[in-house]
C-alpha cells in the first residue's frame, strides 16, 4: 500500500481582482509515495510546495481531487479523525521551527502528548528523542536559549514523539547554516534508513541529494528531476 | 485533552500574556469586588434592620379593631374565650395575651445611680404579659408578687441600647449592661399622672424591680406579670377581662397568611405597624442593594467585554502557535478548550482578587464608621455580613463572565484554518 496517493489534485485561489478568473495553483497533480521512500519536492517560491504538504498533512482541505494518506481518504475524515491521524501517524517539521517560547525543550517535544489520548511513554520517548538529536543536556532550556540548529532538532524530536510512519518537512534547513543543515540532513538519512517515509519540500540541492526521489513542482504539475534522482 | 496538560499549556500562555491578562483580571476583580461588597453591605444592613425591628416571621399581633361594626355592637372582645378561639386556629402554636395597665403611673427617683446622683420623673406605660412570652430573659421570678412586694418588670432590650447610645452620653451617665441593672429597684406611683396632672382616688406607691431585658417585651413601657396588671386594674375598678392584644405564634412562617385571614374572619384585626415598618425599611435596603448589585454586574459585563478584546488580540498573536498545535494533533475543540481554560483561570484570579478587595473595602468602611460616625442606637460593629456564599458567588460569576468574554475568541481560534494559520501567523 502506498503511503501517499494524490490523484488529479487541483487547487484554486480566488481571483485577485473582483470579476477576475480564479487562479489555478495546480492543474491536476498525481503523486504516489511508497512506504519507506524519501521524496524531495523542489520548486520556485509560490509554486505551492508548502500548500502540497499542508494538503497531504490534512491541514488544508480546500482542494479538488483525491488525497489518500496512510490508507485514509482525507476528504472523508472528520476534524477529530484528521487530528488523530496527524497526532499519531504524521510528523511535521517547519522551516521556522515553531516551538512554543514558554515551554522548555522537553515540554515542546512533549506537545503532541498534550492532545488526544496522549502518547504512550511520552516522557521517556521525549528524553530519548532529545538524546537522539543530541540535545539531552538542553531538555530544560527554553527555545530562546537555543541556536537555530538546536531549535530545529527539538522540532524534529517533537515530530518523532509519536513514532509516526510519515514525516512531512517544509524547508527544514531553510533557516540554518550549511553545517547545521548537514546535521539535519544526516538525521533524515538515518530516519529513511530506519524505514520512515519522508516527504520534504526544499529549495536546497543538498537536501534533495539525500532523497531517494526528487520531483520538481513547476507550472502546476510535478516533474521528476533527472539530475538528482537516485543519488542518495 | 487531559486537565493537567491543559493547565500546563494554559499556564504557559497566561504567563506570556501576563500584562494584558492582569488588566482583564483587574476589570473582573473590580466588578466582582463591587458586587460582593454591595451584597455583604445589603445583608449587613438587613441585619441592622432586624436588630432595630426584631420581627419574627412566625408572629402576629391581634388587636380589637378600632372602628368596626363588631366593636360598635360591643361583641368583639379579646377575652379568655377569644384567646381560646385564637389558639384553635389551625397552625397556631401559642397565643400570648397582653393586658395594658389601664391606670396612670409615674416613677420618681432621686438617689444614687451606678456612681452618680440622679433625679428623674417619668410617666410609666405598663403592659402585662405572660411569663412564657419572655422565657429565660427574666433573671428574677416573673410572677405577681402580691400587694406590698416589688413588682418584677422586664424592659425591651432596645431601650437599653437607646439609653446607652443616646441618653447616657448626653447626660454623662454610665453605660450599663443587662447584668448591672437586673435587681435594680425604683419607686412607682400607681394612679397618678404628670401629663394629665391628676391623681386617682386610691393612688399608692410601690416599687418596681428590674428582672431582665427581652426583645419579646413591648418597646413602649415596662412589662409586668399579667396577673399583677390585672390586680392593679381591678383595684382601680378597670376592666380586667378584655386583653389589649394577643401575640400569636405560628407553627411555621408559611402559615402566617392563613392565620391572619382566620383572625380577620373572627372580626379581629392585626397590628402590623412595626412589622410593616420593618418590611418597608427591609425592602428599601433590598432595592438599593439590588440597584448597586446591578451596577456591579454592569462593571463585570464591561470586564467581560475587555476580556473578549484581550483574548481576540491574543488569538491573533498566537495564530501560528494554534496552527502548530493543530499540526501535532489538536482538534478544534482542544484549541477552544485551551482558550476557555485560560479565561477560567483569569476569572478565578479576578474573582478571588475581587472578594479580597470587597473584604478590604468592608474593613475600611467599618473603620471609618467606627472613628468618624457618632454613636447611635444599634450602631453595629460592622455594616457588612460577608458569607462563604459571597466568595463562591463572586468567583463563580467571575469565571462565568470570563468564559462569556472568551467564548467568541475561543470559537474564532477553533475555526482558524490550520494551513493558513501556519502560513500567515
Amino acid at each position: 500500500m502506498s503511503t501517499i496517493e494524490l490523484r488529479a489534485l487541483r487547487k484554486r485561489y480566488p481571483p485577485r481582482e473582483p470579476g477576475g478568473a480564479p487562479q489555478d495553483l495546480w492543474r491536476g497533480l498525481d503523486l504516489t509515495v511508497e512506504e519507506g521512500e524519501f521524496v524531495a519536492i523542489e520548486g520556485q517560491s509560490g509554486s505551492g510546495k508548502s500548500t502540497l504538504l499542508h494538503v497531504v498533512g490534512g491541514l488544508d482541505r480546500d482542494y479538488e481531487g483525491e488525497v489518500l494518506v496512510l490508507g485514509e481518504r482525507l476528504r472523508t475524515l472528520s476534524d477529530a479523525r484528521l487530528a488523530a491521524l496527524r497526532h499519531a501517524r504524521i510528523g511535521f517539521i517547519f522551516q521556522s521551527f515553531n516551538l512554543l517560547a514558554e515551554l522548555t525543550a522537553l515540554e515542546n517535544v512533549l506537545l503532541p502528548d498534550y492532545f488526544g489520548d496522549g502518547v504512550p511513554d511520552a516522557g521517556q520517548r521525549a528524553r530519548e528523542g532529545l538524546e537522539r538529536v543530541g540535545l539531552a543536556d538542553k531538555a530544560s532550556s527554553r527555545p530562546t536559549a537555543l541556536s537555530g540548529g538546536e531549535r530545529q532538532r527539538v522540532a524534529i524530536a517533537r515530530a518523532l514523539l509519536a513514532r509516526p510512519p510519515l514525516l512531512l518537512a517544509d524547508e527544514p534547513t531553510g533557516n540554518l547554516d550549511a553545517r547545521t543543515g548537514e546535521g539535519i540532513i544526516g538525521l533524515f538519512r538515518e530516519l529513511h534508513r530506519e524505514g520512515m517515509t519522508l516527504l520534504v519540500v526544499t529549495h536546497e540541492v543538498r537536501v534533495s541529494r539525500a532523497a531517494s526521489r526528487v520531483l520538481v513542482l513547476r507550472e502546476g504539475a510535478l516533474f521528476p528531476d533527472p539530475r538528482l534522482e537516485g543519488s542518495a | 485533552m487531559r486537565p493537567a496538560r491543559l493547565w500546563k499549556l494554559a499556564n504557559a500562555n497566561l504567563s506570556r500574556e501576563l500584562g494584558a491578562l492582569a488588566v482583564s483580571a483587574g476589570g473582573v476583580a473590580l466588578g466582582i469586588g463591587c458586587l460582593v461588597f454591595f451584597l455583604a453591605l445589603g445583608r449587613g444592613l438587613q441585619r441592622v434592620v432586624r436588630d432595630v425591628f426584631p420581627i419574627s416571621a412566625r408572629e402576629l399581633e391581634v388587636v380589637v379593631p378600632q372602628v368596626g361594626i363588631g366593636s360598635l355592637f360591643g361583641d368583639v372582645r379579646l377575652d379568655d374565650a377569644a384567646v381560646a378561639r385564637l389558639r384553635q386556629i389551625p397552625g397556631v402554636a401559642e397565643a400570648f395575651p397582653r393586658l395594658a395597665l389601664r391606670v396612670p403611673a409615674v416613677t420618681r427617683y432621686s438617689g444614687p445611680f451606678f456612681g452618680r446622683e440622679i433625679r428623674m420623673g417619668l410617666e410609666v406605660v405598663g403592659v402585662g404579659i405572660p411569663s412564657a412570652l419572655i422565657g429565660g430573659d427574666a433573671h428574677l421570678p416573673f410572677v405577681d408578687p402580691g400587694e406590698g412586694e416589688p413588682i418584677p418588670v422586664v424592659v425591651n432590650r432596645r431601650l437599653l441600647e437607646i439609653y446607652n447610645k443616646v441618653f447616657a452620653p448626653q447626660r454623662g451617665l454610665p453605660t450599663l449592661t443587662d447584668s448591672m441593672l437586673v435587681g435594680f429597684e425604683f419607686p412607682i406611683e400607681l394612679g397618678r399622672s404628670y401629663v394629665a396632672e391628676k391623681t386617682l382616688a386610691g393612688a399608692y406607691t410601690t416599687r418596681l424591680r428590674l428582672a431582665g431585658f427581652s426583645d419579646r417585651a413591648p418597646l413602649a413601657g415596662l412589662s409586668m406579670p399579667l396577673q399583677t396588671v390585672r390586680r392593679i386594674n381591678a383595684r382601680f375598678g378597670q376592666d380586667t377581662a378584655g386583653y389589649s392584644s394577643v401575640l400569636l405564634r405560628a407553627q411555621r412562617s408559611e402559615q402566617v397568611g392563613e392565620i391572619a385571614s382566620a383572625v380577620k374572619r373572627m372580626g379581629l384585626d392585626l397590628d402590623e405597624s412595626e412589622r410593616s415598618r420593618a418590611v418597608q425599611i427591609g425592602a428599601a435596603v433590598e432595592l438599593v442593594t439590588l440597584a448597586l448589585s446591578l451596577l456591579a454586574a454592569l462593571i463585570t459585563a464591561l470586564a467581560a467585554v475587555n476580556i473578549a478584546q484581550a483574548f481576540h488580540a491574543e488569538v491573533r498573536e498566537r495564530t501560528r502557535e494554534i496552527g502548530v498545535m493543530r499540526a501535532v494533533g489538536a482538534t478544534r475543540g482542544d484549541v477552544a478548550t485551551l482558550i476557555l481554560a485560560e479565561a477560567a483561570v483569569t476569572g478565578v484570579f479576578g474573582g478571588a482578587l475581587g472578594v479580597l478587595l470587597a473584604r478590604a473595602g468592608g474593613l475600611l468602611v467599618d473603620r471609618l464608621a467606627a472613628t468618624s460616625l457618632p454613636q447611635f442606637p444599634f450602631k453595629p460593629e460592622t455594616f457588612f455580613d460577608f458569607r462563604p456564599t459571597h466568595v463562591a458567588l463572586g468567583v463563580l460569576i467571575a469565571v462565568a463572565a470570563s468564559l462569556a468574554g472568551a467564548f467568541f475568541p475561543a470559537r474564532a481560534a477553533a475555526a482558524l484554518d490550520p494551513a493558513r494559520a501556519l502560513s500567515e501567523g
